[in-house]
């Protein structure tokens, strides 16, 4: 019965089968956010296309493109790819301090046939394919054993370690959130979360000693605003003043002070959502988190909803990246969290962090589009 | 377990933790909405603010020209005259010393100076621009504009500098102006420019705010780095008004020569009608241009403390005893009181005794019997001192205050000095003893604590001879609008009394003042003598050469026509003798010049036609 089962299962859906369960309403939030952001960019430029609305607008489509182009293909490519995928990235952020261009005191980019680009957002993927791949081929009983424990927390422990050398404090915190998070959508037992923060608490000092200086300056100055007005605390109180001028109702679109005058540094990158919140107020940012929110709602449904365990934490981890990604980049621009330097997805600019991010959704709806039709865990190895 | 049931054991655990991890993200979530909410919305007028002075720079702009002073007739007293600057801006330099130094070789500056320059360049605001010489041949421009590359920060500009056309003349009334850093007149951020002056003294001080002009403001929107994005708002500034003062220049410079002789005297001539100061002259004076640009230190402790301090301005702040010119308010005092009349006459032996004491009459010999008009004549010592016995102090106060004397007159005159009226409340506020009757005595004759400027005699004697409550004034503004004065309320039969005396002592034999007549026939002067004692009577007499410090003062007042009064004349000569033969000859010439020259009979031009387009405050 099972085999008769599994036999239907098994056979891949047709091409028009597999457009219509592509999640077109995942696709419409995310284009939401990626018109904020292309209008925003557009604002940052006084009102032009040029140098950045334009090119994240095509970077979008191109994201779109290549959603669907990885949903039609199906998911045992994706955990055949996995690792070797994984080694890849680890392999580039390693280089990264060897080839990196050095870009405001760190190299994050490295430039391969022509094409620059950073590996750490590209870990971030790959990241959460490897573990996925890893407990989609693991005994769910043994997911808790602590030896069964081991690889996992050491992909996750060497991102989150080469990116921090980099350094790059935002990525390494990410890494390390995405990765826990999976092992606890995975279903590691409560208790070894608990021993885990205990042990992390006790490594704290450790971890502030090699932290550079110019970090322990930011952590210092969030801290204790008053240290540094003008220098480090400067980001963050020229945000908060921009995000409180606009007030409720905001300045109009192309009518944001702070942010147009230049005293907002990182406008299009970093702080994206002030130069946004600025100009649309309370409501529009308001507005922002619920795409976001609907975005992140969707895909953890969605990934509930999921047959396989690496359709599951592939979408599950999908839906972890972009919320950490966008309560860090928020709660930095509200002076909640130091600077550490994390887009906010879909809407900041940036190549790298769009591209792997529409890649990460795209690996999930391959997941979504194909349901059943993927490898049992017997049917895999270990590690191809 | 069988493998179905395991896997939706593991869908159902999946969906648990998932859930778990979406609350976790709602609720991070929820708290950037709060903390947004309380950004954006609760705190967002502070906010506001913070955003607005972030990208709002406003900017000071000076008033084009600051307005000139003017005499009733249009003679230019202060004015503007286009000159080169150098300024000095400390920032732009890396090492000011060395710029400053360098700048020594085109600009004349000598050591002294520059250490003074070096040492203002480290202490003061290094944004501020400082002067470095403000009145530049175009040679030494041309100059600084060949090393232009050797002296960052320096810059030079054509700019207006206040000029006094009429030098040391004008001093005393039309004042100066200088660094505001030196007296705050008020808060206007414009007066922390270097380059602004405000009025120190005199008519510059009393008018500055018409003379100043408003400064006008530029609010510009700046970026992060400063630079300018546009103009937000913009108050133009408004050029100062003049002012016209009612100095008739040429009487001014007659009476400053009939002065000259003298080391240091003083001279009013008050328009009796309207209260116009036309003439106000004190000797020593100063020239006011020396001042404006900022003299060094040594220089102005210099000119400040110099011998017989010429900054002061002896019309309106020098105190002096009156001497007999107080006598009038005493009689008119008695008079009012009704203890004697015009029939009362009293004996004069040369002494009268009070308590034990004697108190003498300037001539030794006695006057006789005599009336209050020969008493006037002849100046009679004894006949107040019994008409004061008579009436007490109190009295005699209240009437020396109603003919201006004990009052700081404020119309363009800041400087202005109070005088002395004592009373017995005076004498226990002021010294802390009671009042004892012998300095009754004194003060009816004007010595003892009363005190009292030339100006305050010259208004005291306009007042006797009008009735009226004549008010000086130095300039024609709203604040002293001219007008018929109020009435003093003094009984009109008392004032002819003492008019008489007066006009008596000058034209009558007998009388003290009779070296006040004046030589062209036809005008009567009215007037008295003063001669203010300095050193006790003990002191003096035994040494015929006396030094000059325990000289009397000597004084004399008048006024003309007796029958239609037309000008009051108040002169002091310090240490200068007797007043009948120092003080009424002056008198008499000055009095001659402005009943000749007239200015009061043509009204002074009006704002208009001075050309300053703007009204008067």
């Amino acid at each position: 019965m099972r085999r008769g089962a599994e036999a239907s299962w098994r056979r891949s859906p047709s091409f028009g089968a597999k457009l219509m369960r592509i999640d077109w309403l995942m696709l419409s939030f995310a284009a939401a956010l990626a018109v904020i952001g292309t209008a925003t960019l557009y604002s940052v430029a006084d009102g032009s296309f040029q140098p950045w609305a334009e090119r994240h607008a095509l970077r979008f489509l191109l994201g779109v493109a290549l959603v669907i182009a990885m949903a039609f293909v199906p998911p045992a490519v994706w955990l055949r790819l996995s690792y070797p995928f994984y080694g890849l990235a680890l392999a580039a952020l390693a280089l990264v301090p060897i080839l990196g261009n050095e870009a405001l005191g760190a190299r994050r980019w490295i430039t391969l046939a022509g094409i620059s680009f950073q590996p750490s957002e590209i870990m971030k993927l790959a990241l959460i394919a490897a573990l996925a791949r890893y407990y989609h081929w693991l005994a769910p009983e043994r997911v808790s054993r602590l030896r069964w424990m081991l690889p996992p927390l050491v992909m996750i422990a060497l991102p989150v370690m080469l990116n921090f050398r980099q350094p790059d404090l935002g990525s390494a915190v990410l890494c390390a959130v995405i990765g826990v998070a999976t092992m606890f959508l995975a279903g590691v037992a409560w208790h070894h979360f608990a021993l885990g923060g205990l042990a992390l608490l006790a490594l704290l000092p450790f971890g502030w000693h090699h932290l550079h200086d110019y970090q322990r300056r930011r952590i210092e100055v969030f801290l204790d605003p008053e240290l540094d007005p003008l220098g480090a605390g400067y980001h963050i109180a020229q945000s908060k003043i921009a995000l409180g001028s606009g007030g409720v109702e905001g300045k109009g679109f192309m009518m944001g002070t702070q942010s147009r005058l230049d005293f907002l540094p990182e406008k299009h990158t970093d702080f994206a959502f002030t130069m946004f919140a600025e100009e649309w107020g309370f409501i529009g940012a308001l507005v922002l988190m619920g795409f976001v929110v609907a975005l992140i709602a969707l895909t953890l449904l969605r990934s509930a909803r999921a047959p396989a365990t690496f359709t599951r934490l592939v979408t599950a981890g999908f839906s972890v990246s972009f919320a950490t990604y966008t309560l860090v980049n928020i709660a930095m621009a509200t002076g909640l969290v130091p600077v550490v330097g994390v887009p906010l997805p879909l809407v900041s600019y940036g190549g790298t962090a769009m591209l792997s991010l529409m890649a990460t959704m795209g690996l999930a709806m391959s997941g979504l589009v194909h349901g059943s039709d993927i490898p049992e865990r017997d049917e895999i190895g270990p590690l191809i | 377990m069988t493998p179905d049931e395991k896997a939706r054991f593991q869908a159902r655990m999946f969906t648990r933790r998932a859930l778990i991890v979406g609350s976790v993200q709602l609720a991070g979530f929820a708290a950037l909405a709060a903390r947004l909410y309380q950004i954006q919305v609760k705190d967002e007028s502070r906010y506001g603010q913070l955003a607005d002075t972030n990208r709002i720079s406003t900017q000071i702009v000076p008033p084009p020209r600051r307005g000139r002073i003017v005499d009733r007739t249009g003679v230019v007293l202060a004015g503007g005259e286009e000159a080169f600057r150098a300024t000095f801006t400390p920032a732009l330099a890396r090492d000011p010393e060395a710029v400053l130094r360098l700048v020594a070789r085109v600009v004349p500056l000598d050591e002294r100076e520059i250490d003074r320059l070096i040492a203002r360049a480290r202490r003061q605001r290094p944004n501020e621009p400082m002067i470095l010489a403000s009145d530049l041949a175009f040679e030494d421009v041309a100059s600084i504009g060949l090393l232009a590359p050797q002296l960052p920060g320096v810059s030079t500009e054509l700019a207006e500098r206040r000029i006094y056309p009429k030098g040391s003349g004008t001093g005393h009334i039309v004042g100066h102006v200088g660094h505001v850093e030196q007296v705050a007149i008020d808060d206007d951020p414009m007066l922390r420019m270097p380059w602004i002056r405000g009025g120190l003294s005199g008519l510059e001080r009393y008018m500055n705010p018409s003379l100043a002009g408003k400064s006008g403001r530029v609010k510009l929107e700046v970026d992060a780095k400063g630079r300018i994005i546009g103009e937000i708002e913009r108050i133009e500034a408004v050029s100062g008004s003049d002012v016209v003062s009612t100095i008739d220049w040429v009487l001014q410079e007659k009476v400053a020569a009939h002065l000259a002789g003298e080391r240091c005297a003083a001279a009013v001539v008050l328009d009796v009608r309207g209260g116009d100061v036309v003439a106000m002259v004190s000797v020593p004076g100063f020239d006011p241009s020396a001042i404006v640009d900022g003299m060094s230190v040594q220089d102005w402790r210099r000119l400040a403390g110099a011998k017989d301090d010429p900054m002061l301005d002896r019309a309106t702040a020098g105190q002096y005893p009156p001497g007999s010119t107080f006598k009038m308010v005493t009689a008119l005092a008695a008079l009012e009181a009704g203890v004697t009349d015009y029939r009362q006459r009293i004996v004069c032996h040369g002494s009268y005794a009070l308590g034990g004491q004697v108190y003498r009459c300037w001539n030794r010999g006695g006057h006789g019997r005599l009336d209050l008009v020969g008493a006037l004549r002849e100046s009679c010592d004894v006949h107040f001192y019994e008409l004061a016995h008579r009436v007490g102090i109190d009295r005699i106060a209240a009437m020396a205050r109603r003919l201006g004397i004990g009052q700081a007159f404020e119309c363009g005159l800041p400087a202005g000095r109070a005088g002395v009226v004592p009373d017995r409340d005076w004498k226990i506020g002021a010294l802390g003893r009671s009042w004892y009757p012998g300095e009754t005595l004194h003060a009816a004759i004007g010595q003892g604590y009363v005190l009292a400027t030339p100006l305050q005699l010259a208004v005291m004697t306009a007042r006797i001879a009008t009735g009226r409550a004549v008010m000086p004034r130095l300039c024609l503004s709203a604040e002293c609008a001219a007008g018929a004065p109020a009435s003093l309320g003094l009984d009109g039969g008392a004032l002819e009394l003492v008019r008489r005396g007066m006009v008596a002592a000058v034209n009558d034999g007998g009388g003290t003042a009779r070296r006040a007549q004046l030589e062209e026939g036809g005008v009567t002067v009215a007037g008295k003598t003063g001669t203010a004692q300095v050193s006790r009577a003990s002191a003096r007499r035994r040494d015929g050469a006396l030094a000059w410090e325990l000289t009397d003062h000597a004084l004399f007042v008048a006024y003309a026509p007796a029958e239609a009064p037309r000008y009051a004349v108040a002169v002091i000569v310090e240490h200068g003798g007797s007043g009948g033969s120092v003080a009424a000859p002056l008198a008499s010439a000055i009095m001659a010049d402005a009943l000749g020259r007239d200015p009061a009979a043509r009204p002074p031009i009006s704002l208009a036609s001075a050309g300053s387009g703007g009204a008067s405050r």
